[in-house]
């Protein structure tokens, strides 16, 4: 592309109804200003402060995963690369999307593990959720990784949607998808 | 005996601990990227309070959104108090939230779910 074509940048997030959309090198920071953007959007909207709140998280979860993920991985910080879209449906929903260069290894893994979390119903993923609260953690892993999906998976009103493609640099590119 | 005392930020609670009437607050959102730095400091406070006092101690909270690792903090937390509870020791937690926004009752309810002392849900307007 010679020169990025911003009206037709525009006319496809008008067209997706996408409030919020980042790609590039997500720092903690960063992460902290887009949920304030979000929160704000979120309240101009007028969404109910329980509904707001589940965007939020969902977003939130996506976006840490994302970071913990590169930093295991000894990332560099320009790798440390997260796309990230939030969408909100003409029924009222939002759709908090997020995806990142993953080993393909890790995004097989991730994609197996969150088909099987979109076959629980809400109960089931209530249990889960606690017995993975209860599993002794790993020394290493200071963070509640493992956690964060299923806790996504409740607070979706639909199966969370993930996709693995290759890229060419031997990865795979990992997204996933929560209606909220 | 000592106090502990956190400032809040956007995305860390206030914290506040006074040994002298037992009380621990904590206010706010809790979604730091690492949540064990933050509440490694307030474990260790509940631990040495428990440990070294006779004293009753209360929890009150004002939390709103926490992120899952901020759940398991929370969660170490009450996991102290229950064993304190356990072996005598006068515990107690009031969370306190909004009523408009009833997911904040619902994070709290599931804590309760795995909690013996008293354990109080008190909605506001």
């Amino acid at each position: 592309m010679d020169s990025t074509d911003l009206f037709a940048m525009r006319e496809a997030f008008n067209r997706d109804r996408i409030m919020l959309c980042f790609n590039g090198p997500i720092s903690r920071s960063l992460i902290e200003e887009i949920g304030n953007a979000l929160r704000n959007y979120l309240e101009a909207e007028h969404v109910q402060p329980s509904a707001a709140m589940d965007v939020f998280g969902a977003y939130i979860e996506m976006t840490q995963n994302i970071r913990h993920y590169a930093l295991s991985h000894g990332y560099a910080e320009h790798e440390a690369t997260a796309t990230v879209v939030v969408a909100h449906k003409e029924d009222g929903r939002h759709v908090v999307s997020a995806g990142n260069v993953v080993e393909l290894a890790d995004g097989r893994a991730l994609v197996e593990r969150i088909n099987a979390l979109a076959k629980l119903d809400k109960a089931q993923l209530k249990a889960t959720y606690k017995e993975q609260l209860r599993k002794p953690r790993d020394a290493n892993a200071s963070t509640g990784a493992g956690l964060g999906l299923i806790d996504i998976a409740r607070k979706a009103s639909e199966p969370l949607v993930a996709s693995l493609r290759e890229t060419s640099s031997g990865r795979g590119f990992f997204s996933l998808r929560a209606v909220i | 005996m000592s106090n502990l005392t956190i400032p809040g930020s956007q995305s860390t609670p206030a914290i506040n601990g006074d040994w002298e009437t037992g009380v621990l607050t904590m206010s706010g959102d809790s979604y730091p990227e690492n949540s064990f730095d933050l509440f490694n400091q307030v474990i260790d406070w509940v631990e040495r309070f428990l440990a070294q006092t006779q004293k009753p101690l209360t929890l009150e909270l004002h939390l709103l959104y926490l992120n899952t690792s901020s759940v398991r903090a929370v969660m170490d937390v009450f996991d102290l108090l229950e064993e304190a509870h356990q072996a005598g020791h006068e515990v107690a937690v009031n969370w306190h939230y909004d009523r408009r926004n009833e997911r904040v009752a619902e994070l709290a309810e599931e804590f309760l779910e795995d909690c013996s002392f008293p354990f109080s849900i008190i909605p506001h307007d």
